[in-house]
């Protein structure tokens, strides 16, 4: 069980820093969509089944689509980003501070022993149905305004791209 | 159903409907009549916050819970709740969002259907996150604000609009970093994220044994107020707010400064206030920011060179005295604090109302390219003067008064020397307003804006509208100040 965590937390880790660090923006969002179905596989082996059904086909699939769809329409041909920010001399560099960021927080999470009896208690007990509309209703209004958030987002990416054409 | 029910339900309901009703329509002709639309929803938020509040006091209850899906009988729908402050913040938000459509329908051309919505959005987040009774739904409703922030503020399509919205979307994601993990520490430790159960933590804290589930709190105490810290922009977590301020659209800008800031940040240090103001490190760390704030924002507004980067600045030191008035934990401490919110709303937008007034009519905001206006701009020059009474806190403004409030809860508090500061501090505010005045508005005036007139329509409504604010605030609060000493508070 624990080397299925270590493992999903590692690849979650390499595949974030890949996905900020490379130069193309589509292989950046496929890395995206792999950091988010490894972080799945952690929801899944840690309990949380939900979840990590959500981060799977939202977060590693959706988004995924949506962002590949954004970038499809981009006028830039070769989606990639552009020389005078590739050559920066501190990226170099963000790689190693991300990993450190990432083994600071592992170390922080082992030396304080952050799983607990309440949170392991209610994920094994509670009924989907009742978490997301009995405990979590309030969330629900946050998720459409979110959902209603990027709709309009993406509208506006679209008309921006219609009125550049023309 | 009660008129109480329907203000409560219509601020979850309402911005939606307005979304979807105004959705309905061609896009030339929702695009034409946008100010409509959103002005309705402005306008029903304003009028819910004041119908509600009256209902509220005359059935002689202090709140009122409720479930936005089905009736609060059930068991756990009570999901949000209503109280005094809440109906004030809400109120706040519904008079910056008709300020910001008032200026919106003179500055805001092509995006106006997605201003529409956002804003729209942008209510409901804000709503939600007074509304909610659970710290993980105020960061759900949280990130709704952040998103629509960062797209009103990216929509212009500028390279000056995508710089800001680039510092705003990495400092906000940082700050929802941060108080995303301090909700799992604190979920960790007690197993609820609802206020009602987090209440008592602080004491049991301050009794703790040192080990390491302190630490852990301890932890989670200090990410939340960072987190809230970087949405309120106080020094040092400020950097990203002069930018932001300054590449949105002026609609925008009023939006940010006015509401979001407040209901974001602020509000969020509030609720930390409420749950934790027993530990001791919470309020002497408010204190600590909140002067820092006061005293760099003051002096980093002197040197800049443009007005709404002055006018920027000066939030920073102004949300500044918010902070050390919720510092003290004391009833007055909020009361201070949510009288300087009411000021500051009121004089900010003014002053960023003025800013759209005199972008739209010499198109510059250069100090260097200004000067000499009052003649040509009447009620610009003179509603700008009653923002900068209220801002450095001259009688008879509303910001006389708030601050007054705010060294009279130091004082009580036991903390005369900050009371002192605070006092002394209001002569840097006049330094920069009185060098933003002098150079915009009087002196010789510039040959290039001799033909320059005064701005007409919705932004001289609105520059009106909150002058009229200012001073009835002013001429009002010796009665709240009353009020107060016969309720035992003062």
């Amino acid at each position: 069980m624990n080397v299925i965590v270590y493992l999903g937390a590692g690849l979650m880790l390499l595949f974030g820093v890949y996905a900020v660090m490379e130069h193309s923006i589509l292989r950046a969002a496929i890395g995206l969509a792999l950091s988010s179905a490894s972080l799945s596989v952690l929801l899944y082996v840690l309990g949380a089944h939900l979840a990590a059904l959500f981060e799977l086909s939202v977060c590693s699939g959706l988004v995924t689509v949506i962002f590949i769809a954004g970038i499809s329409l981009s006028h830039s041909p070769k989606m990639e980003i552009q020389k005078e920010y590739r050559d920066k001399e501190r990226n170099r560099l963000l790689p190693l501070v991300l990993i450190g960021v990432g083994l600071l927080l592992v170390i922080l999470a082992l030396t304080l022993n952050l799983q607990t009896p309440e949170l392991a208690q209610l994920t094994q007990d509670d009924d989907v149905r009742d978490v997301l509309w009995g405990n979590r209703q309030a969330d629900i209004w946050g998720q459409i305004a979110l959902i209603l958030c990027g709709g309009v987002a993406v509208a506006v990416l679209f008309r921006e791209e219609r009125r550049e054409k023309k | 159903m009660t008129i109480l029910s329907i203000c409560a339900h219509g601020f979850i309901y309402g911005p939606i409907l307005v979304v979807l009703i105004y959705n309905l329509f061609n896009h030339e002709f929702a695009r034409k009549h946008f100010f409509w639309f959103a002005g309705t929803g402005a306008v029903w938020q304003i009028l819910a916050a004041i119908g509600g509040f009256t209902a509220l006091n005359q059935n002689g209850q202090t709140s009122y819970a409720f479930g936005a899906f089905w009736d609060i009988r059930l068991a756990g729908a009570a999901f949000f709740e209503l109280n005094a402050t809440r109906f004030l913040l809400l109120l706040i938000v519904g008079l910056v969002a008709l300020i910001s459509v008032l200026v919106a329908h003179q500055t805001v051309d092509f995006n106006r259907s997605s201003y529409t919505n956002l804003l729209m959005i942008l209510v409901l987040g804000m709503n939600g996150m007074l509304l909610v009774t659970d710290l993980f739904s105020l960061y759900v409703f949280l990130e709704v604000t952040g998103l629509c922030c960062f797209i009103m503020i990216a929509m212009f399509r500028s390279r000056a609009d995508l710089e800001g919205s680039f510092k705003y979307l990495i400092l906000s994601e940082l700050s929802g970093i941060f108080i995303l993990t301090a909700i799992a520490f604190l979920m960790m430790k007690t197993g609820s994220l609802r206020y009602a159960d987090l209440a008592g933590l602080g004491q049991r804290i301050s009794a703790g044994s040192g080990q390491l589930e302190d630490l852990l709190v301890y932890a989670a105490l200090i990410l939340l107020i960072s987190g809230f810290a970087i949405k309120t922009g106080v020094v040092p977590f400020h950097s990203w707010l002069p930018d932001a301020y300054q590449s949105a659209d002026t609609a925008v800008s009023i939006l940010l400064s006015g509401a979001v800031n407040k209901v974001a940040g602020v509000y969020g240090l509030m609720i930390v206030m409420q749950l934790f103001g027993d530990v001791a490190p919470v309020g002497p760390s408010l204190a600590a920011v909140g002067i820092i704030s006061i005293i760099i924002g003051a002096l980093l507004a002197v040197r800049q060179p443009q007005y709404k980067r002055v006018v920027a600045y000066s939030s920073v030191s102004q949300m500044g005295y918010i902070l050390l008035a919720l510092s003290t934990g004391t009833t007055l401490g909020l009361v201070a604090a949510l009288a300087h919110i009411l000021s500051h709303t009121a004089f900010k937008s003014t002053l960023f109302t003025n800013a759209a007034a005199l972008q739209e009519q010499t198109g510059t905001l250069e100090l260097k390219d200004l000067g000499g206006l009052e003649n040509q701009m009447p009620v610009t020059a003179f509603t700008s003067i009653i923002a900068f009474l209220s801002t450095a806190g001259i009688p008879p403004t509303a910001g006389f008064w708030s601050k007054i409030l705010i060294i009279l809860a130091l004082w009580q508090a036991g903390s005369p020397v900050l009371a002192g500061v605070a006092l002394v501090a209001g002569i840097l505010s006049s330094a920069y307003l009185i060098r933003l005045q002098r150079t915009v508005f009087f002196g010789q005036t510039r040959p290039e804006l001799a033909k320059v007139r005064e701005v007409r329509g919705s932004v001289l409504t609105a520059e009106v509208l909150l002058t009229v604010i200012t001073l009835g605030l002013g001429l009002l609060y010796p009665y709240i100040l009353l009020l107060l000493h016969a309720g035992g508070i003062l």
